[in-house]
């Protein structure tokens, strides 16, 4: 138990921090909504009825789509493009997709290398790219469910105000899904960008998202 | 790597599940 719980730190703590901010935002999701309700002369809903509600999911899932756009963004872009100096980026004569030999493919793999890796053929081109072809299938399905559930809040805001409700295709074309969706893409792009710059001239001891304290400005791609 | 293995399977189950979940929400409720 012990050991798994080492083994396994990141993926536990952070996972539990996502519990536990997604009740809180369920809990104060619930009572936003309630206070809307109460506004208006409506009737309060359940918490239960809130999480399982249209209303959570759209944001719930527009918070989710942008963070899978800003790493799928950012596995793709780290193939080609370089900052010098940084430590998120490689350096400057691997750019693209690199060599088998750097890749540890064909007839460079190991006897541990995956399986996959070892297979050749389809399966070493699907493994290949396998980190970018799920975040990005995470990311358009976040979207494709944001516009869904968005889509129905908008609606009942709409009946709400006696106005004319609008079908899907035309809700990705309204004015509420695109706030909705470059309101969360501009705060994912600067922080990557600020990571990415900030890393060249800063350092944090001991964590292998910064380069060593005593490294040069000017070295590129070495984890601490 | 066995441990590792299971948290990869219980973040990939999590997402799948509420991803599939706000989907067939947004398609069913109107």
């Amino acid at each position: 138990m012990a050991r798994f719980v080492r083994d396994n730190g990141l993926s536990l703590a952070f996972g539990a921090i996502f519990l536990a901010t997604l009740i809180g935002q369920a809990i104060s999701g619930a009572d936003t909504f309630n206070h809307g309700q109460a506004l208006h002369n409506g009737d309060p809903i359940s918490l239960g009825h809130y999480v399982t509600s249209a209303v959570f999911w759209a944001d719930v899932m527009e918070n989710w789509q942008s963070e899978y756009l800003q790493f799928t963004l950012y596995i793709f872009a780290t193939i080609w493009l370089i900052q010098k100096g940084s430590n998120e980026s490689k350096k400057p004569d691997r750019v693209g997709r690199e060599s088998d030999e750097q890749q540890r493919l064909g007839t460079h793999t190991q006897p541990d290398s995956p399986r996959w890796a070892k297979a050749g053929g389809w399966r070493t081109t699907v493994f290949s790219n396998s980190l970018l072809l799920v975040m990005t299938a995470i990311w358009i399905a976040s979207w494709l469910a944001q516009s869904l559930a968005g889509r129905i809040v908008y609606n009942a805001e709409q009946l709400d105000h006696q106005a004319a409700t609008v079908s899907w295709p035309t809700y990705v074309t309204t004015a509420d899904f695109w706030n909705r969706t470059l309101q969360n893409w501009q705060s994912e792009f600067l922080a990557i960008g600020s990571m990415a710059i900030l890393s060249v001239f800063l350092r944090q001891r001991g964590s292998p998202e910064s380069k060593p304290v005593g490294a040069p400005h000017a070295e590129t791609a070495s984890s601490g | 790597m066995r441990s590792v293995r299971m948290m990869f399977m219980v973040y990939i189950a999590l997402i799948v599940a509420a991803l599939a979940y706000a989907i067939v929400l947004g398609i069913l409720e109107h």
